[in-house]
């Protein structure tokens, strides 16, 4: 297990160095001078070369992506042009709220998406079965910020239940009445698929030998149910979440931005908004290195769950 | 020996694989399933509102009347109007326009692109671990943050978007065309042809995309409402159009701020969205059911 895990490691690596030259690039590219970027609209001219030379800028590029490289594993992302403090501290303050809502929309979404796979596959052909398999194509189809409109306007706006701008404080601090609404909104977005794939992945095992053997041992249908079907239904819905993660990610930006939920996709918006390029240019990255965790994780997980995996 | 003496790929393709049904079976499955039917009966009033739409809106959309501002749905503006006095249903109509232009040209490019990269890796096979290793790099920036990036560099607007889906769309349908090209590759009829002296190129396109393309095609109908959906929210992030110009995720984002006062701002935009991708979802799992039932896996 330990090599397939090691492997799976070096795989990531092109992927990590092509976000990195990405964000680099991001940098270079940008229609105006780096240096002055950094410097602000108001700076001498002295300022902007004594940047220039203190960035490196004048050397050939490749030298200057080790030279990044080198920089970003040291954690130093810059400066923000907005609010002059250091990028990595910005994020500092923003990464913990980005994963406690998608851990939090994780949380709602894996649970509800499994109780209505299973239930739509052992009700086969049902009313119920109709009714959550389009429930679910209507969740696929949605918006995420249109959940996110409905619950802000009738849950947090005319029923007053819950807050719905803003961060009150981490989960333990009494800042979970805050984070239930963004995290619905969020995992909303992936109650549809998980039920659409556990119900598949359930009616199929549903028919294999093993659960027919344990049927005939005479084990309670619950049982079989959840520790036969269920438990080995679990393998293609851990690739689906995998599969999902970009669309978590990309409704962790929107979701952010329409909660005013100080996360990362916040700040990464906001930064593009107010061209304040490195903070930009770190949000990003970070959002990146995100995905290619989600997706790690996902892997390893996945080698833990089949250990047909394991043996291969 | 020509060519000619060979039978046509795709007629031998045919014969090999259970026959893939054509035209007529699709419409005879649509005419059969009433969702479907609905489905494909709205998306096309949709795209016929969206294309002949200066002639279908009511009302200028541009035209801003502030004694008119946020009043609800009525007879005089089925949709209501905005915070400026602009018609809603008009609105809509043409950020339809937008979003379906937007939607199809990711899909198109990124088809196109994809479909290229996927089928060269399946027929060079030296080219196979480079172009996939590509591919599993653009899979490692989700969508959104793609068209974040390209609105850091160039400015937010249709180009970042365009960008953004069309590189969403690339590394999925490159993956799907391959493993498509690899079976294809397999036929006897691509080792014949390449016996007789085919060229590469009339290789390439007559014996592998001819026979790749329904798969493909289906793969991008059932991406279809994806890509809409990222759009749209790249759209309500502001990367997007910039106003005036209607584009359903912006408008939905301009309305978030008259939410308590004027819901059907923001509501009517986003449940427009809901329909199209709605509609786009129920046809393209139809269309995969008949055309490629293989995908279904």
């Amino acid at each position: 297990m330990g090599r397939q895990i090691l492997h799976r490691l070096l795989i990531s690596v092109p992927a990590l160095l092509g976000v990195l030259f990405l964000c680099f690039c991001l940098l270079q590219v940008v229609p105006a001078d780096p240096a002055m970027i950094i410097a602000g609209p108001d700076a001498k001219a002295e300022t902007i070369a004594a940047i220039r030379l203190e960035l490196g800028l004048d050397r050939p590029i490749p030298i200057q992506f080790v030279d990044y490289i080198g920089r970003v594993i040291q954690g130093d992302l810059g400066r923000s042009i907005i609010s002059n403090k250091m990028v990595i501290e910005e994020l500092g303050h923003t990464i913990g709220p980005t994963v406690e809502l998608m851990l939090g929309a994780m949380l709602m979404a894996v649970p509800c998406g499994l109780a209505l796979g299973t239930l739509a596959a052992v009700k086969r052909g049902s009313i119920t079965d109709r009714i959550i398999m389009a429930f679910s194509v209507a969740g696929v189809s949605m918006p995420v910020f249109f959940i996110g409109l409905i619950l802000i306007q009738y849950v947090g706006f005319k029923m007053a239940l819950l807050p719905f701008t803003g961060r009150t404080g981490p989960v333990w601090a009494g800042g979970l009445p805050s984070l239930i609404l963004p995290a619905v909104t969020l995992g909303s977005v992936l109650i549809g698929p998980i039920a659409r794939l556990t119900r598949t992945a359930v009616l199929e095992v549903l028919g294999a030998d093993f659960v027919r053997t344990a049927r005939a041992k005479g084990l309670r249908e619950t049982v079989v149910i959840v520790h036969h079907a269920l438990r080995n239904a679990l393998i293609p819905v851990v690739t689906l979440i995998g599969l999902q993660a970009a669309f978590l990610l990309g409704g962790a930006v929107v979701t952010e931005t329409m909660f005013a939920w100080p996360g990362v996709g916040r700040l990464a918006v906001g930064a593009i908004v107010s061209s304040d390029f490195p903070t930009a240019q770190g949000a990003i990255m970070i959002l990146a290195m995100a995905f290619l965790m989600i997706n790690l994780i996902v892997d390893v997980l996945y080698v833990y769950l089949d250990p047909r995996v394991q043996r291969g | 020996m020509t060519v000619d003496i060979l039978p046509a790929p795709s007629s031998v393709a045919a014969e090999t694989e259970p026959s893939l049904p054509g035209r007529a079976s699709v419409l005879r499955r649509l005419a059969r399933d009433p969702v479907a039917l609905t489905a494909a009966v709205l998306l096309t009033a949709i795209a016929l509102a969206a294309v002949f739409a200066p002639w279908v809106a009511p009302y200028d959309p541009y035209y801003t009347d502030l004694s008119k501002a946020m009043q609800a749905p009525s007879e005089a503006h089925w949709f209501g109007t905005d915070n400026t006095g602009r018609d809603i249903l008009s609105r809509v109509i043409f950020g339809t326009r937008n979003t379906l232009m937007l939607g199809l040209v990711g899909v198109i490019i990124g088809g196109f692109l994809g479909g290229l990269l996927g089928i060269l890796a399946a027929f060079y096979r030296r080219l196979d671990g480079w172009i996939m290793r590509l591919v599993d790099i653009m899979l490692a920036f989700p969508a959104i943050l793609i068209g974040l990036a390209v609105a850091a560099i160039s400015g937010a607007g249709l180009t970042a978007v365009i960008i953004a889906l069309v590189v969403a769309t690339v590394p999925d349908v490159a993956r799907v065309a391959r493993g498509a090209a690899v079976g294809v590759m397999g036929q006897e009829f691509m080792e014949a042809g390449r016996a007789v002296g085919v060229s590469d190129a009339t290789l390439i396109w007559r014996y592998l995309t001819l026979n790749c393309i329904s798969t493909i095609f289906v793969f991008l109908t059932l991406r279809f409402g994806q890509i809409i959906l990222i759009g749209s929210a790249l759209g309500f992030l502001g990367m997007g159009a910039q106003p005036p110009t209607a584009e359903l995720g912006m408008m939905a984002a301009q309305g978030r701020d008259f939410l308590f006062m004027a819901p059907h701002i923001a509501t009517i935009p986003s449940l427009a969205i809901f329909v199209i991708v709605l509609a786009a979802n129920l046809l393209g799992d139809v269309l995969r059911d008949v055309l490629d039932p293989r995908l279904q896996q």
